[in-house]
């Protein structure tokens, strides 16, 4: 998967502590770039429905938005904290620790 | 600020007796309506055993306390995703020696202890819902939340080095565990949707309750108590005293990281957005701080008056749909329908709602005489509005 660009958003939670990061591929690590590319390859991220999330909330879940952008395309999917896909929660772990990270560098 | 919300007759409950004096006595016309409101009766009260039917459906889908008293699960998830995970404590069985495992079994004791004994209600569905909790969910997860059946909680982020972490376990703050189950009753009382204004009322209540399980096991009064919510949740590299107050709305940490606490305090500062569901938890500050100025006008325990007026309003009154201004009156109504009205009780209601921006009263009546009003204009019998 030829991916340039990751944008990751994290709102809601009991402490509605806002998280969001914007990740140059060329810039992270070469393991956490082939990690990320690794799971948005199984997850088969450009072919996810845009919404995965119920229209019902849930008290105090966090609420995801992941824009994967490529040469070619780009693929934005929305998500709740509970998706039964465990590579999609290793994605949204991964996501949030390079998102804090960010979050410290800034 | 005004809300024009009119009322349907079909949405009150209009006495059989009086529909059917109306559709003797009226109008041609009126007795028409009438005769339609009554066939409408008739329709609703089938919906309502449906729904009755449903809702009996639904209870006996969730862990009840087998004494019918009582009963707390706490289950280990171990870091992994599959709820409710491993068993490690049950109902009267010694501590742990995992302090989140404690924590999470003692504040949903003491959450159960306050609305049975305070306020009469047999756990969260009022029909001896064992309370179940699940600790350590997820890697690095600096959250909790209620998931319609149980309570779900993580470390915070555990997983970053120690200078990094702002987070500690959930478990660690009592009100934290109080307001999660309040969620519960919300979801079993009002119902009240998760979005904005609606939503923010859904945060409140599991804010204030949240609170009000923290002071009742501490045996504090209004004055005394600290009235924030998450104390101790935040680490020491975090410039905070927690995730929000109650007291003073925004100003419960302000941190290069963390950013500043977007509560407001008062109407005016209401945010519009359509972040965080529109806005639940931040604009949540403006009835938590109407709820604050009541029980310091009121005095004393504020479980036992404010918190008396608030629990009867979530359970009898507010709708799926309130708003900020509905809660006001409606709060106020209940406040007059325990005290008397003209109370003090009364007084600190509509004060606590002052101290925010809403006048009581300042949209349109919810009082029960709304009901009649409405009907009558509904077949031409008052004025339209």
């Amino acid at each position: 998967m030829d991916v340039e660009r990751i944008k990751f958003e994290r709102v809601g939670g009991f402490a509605n502590m806002r998280l969001a990061a914007d990740l140059d591929m060329h810039e992270l690590s070469e393991e956490q770039a082939d990690t990320l590319k690794e799971l948005l390859d199984e997850l088969d991220f450009a072919e996810l429905p845009a919404k995965l999330t119920s229209d019902k909330s849930m008290p105090d879940e966090f609420t995801y938005t992941i824009t994967v952008e490529a040469e070619k395309w780009q693929h934005t999917v929305i998500t709740s904290d509970a998706p039964d896909d465990e590579k999609m929660q290793e994605l949204l772990e991964l996501l949030n620790r390079l998102a804090r990270k960010q979050l410290r560098k800034h | 600020m005004h809300m024009h919300n009119h009322r349907h007759p079909f949405e009150c409950v209009i006495p059989e007796h009086m529909l059917e004096k109306i559709a003797t006595n009226g109008t041609d016309a009126q007795k028409q309506k009438a005769m339609e409101n009554i066939s409408v009766g008739y329709q609703l009260r089938a919906e309502r055993a449906m729904r009755a039917s449903l809702k009996e459906l639904f209870a006996s889908t969730v862990p009840r306390a087998v004494a019918g008293g009582k009963e707390r699960v706490v289950y280990d998830v171990r870091h992994g995703t599959s709820l409710p995970g491993t068993v490690v404590r049950r109902e009267g069985e010694a501590p742990s020696s995992d302090p989140a495992v404690n924590e999470a079994y003692d504040g949903s004791g003491v959450t159960y202890d306050l609305f049975k004994d305070v306020y009469g209600r047999n756990s969260i569905n009022n029909n001896a819902m064992r309370l179940d909790s699940s600790v350590h969910y997820r890697t690095g997860y600096d959250n909790a939340f209620w998931d319609g059946k149980q309570m779900v909680y993580g470390d915070g982020d555990e997983n970053l080095p120690m200078d990094e972490r702002l987070f500690n376990r959930f478990t660690i703050a009592i009100d934290i565990i109080g307001h999660e189950l309040t969620h519960g009753v919300t979801q079993f009382e009002a119902k009240l949707v998760y979005s904005q204004q609606p939503g923010a009322l859904n945060e409140s209540m599991s804010d204030v309750f949240g609170s009000l399980v923290k002071q009742y096991q501490l045996r504090q009064t209004a004055a005394e108590a600290d009235w924030i919510i998450g104390g101790g949740l935040l680490t020491e590299n975090v410039n905070g005293i927690g995730i929000r107050t109650m007291k003073a709305p925004g100003t419960a940490y302000d941190d290069p990281v963390l950013g500043k606490d977007p509560q407001p305090a008062h109407m005016r500062d209401y945010v519009n957005t359509i972040s965080d569901n529109g806005g639940v938890h931040i604009n949540s500050g403006i009835p938590n701080h109407a709820f604050y100025l009541t029980a310091m006008e009121l005095g004393g325990y504020a479980w036992e008056k404010a918190g008396q007026i608030w629990y009867v309003t979530l359970r009898d009154k507010l709708g799926e749909n309130s708003n900020f201004q509905q809660c006001a009156d409606l709060t106020y109504q209940t406040a007059g329908d325990l005290f008397g009205s003209g109370s003090l009780e009364q007084q600190a209601v509509k004060n606590g709602w002052a101290g925010v921006g809403l006048t009581v009263g300042g949209g349109e009546t919810t009082e029960p005489g709304g009901c009649l009003e409405a009907t009558l204009r509904f077949i031409g019998a008052a004025p339209a509005k």
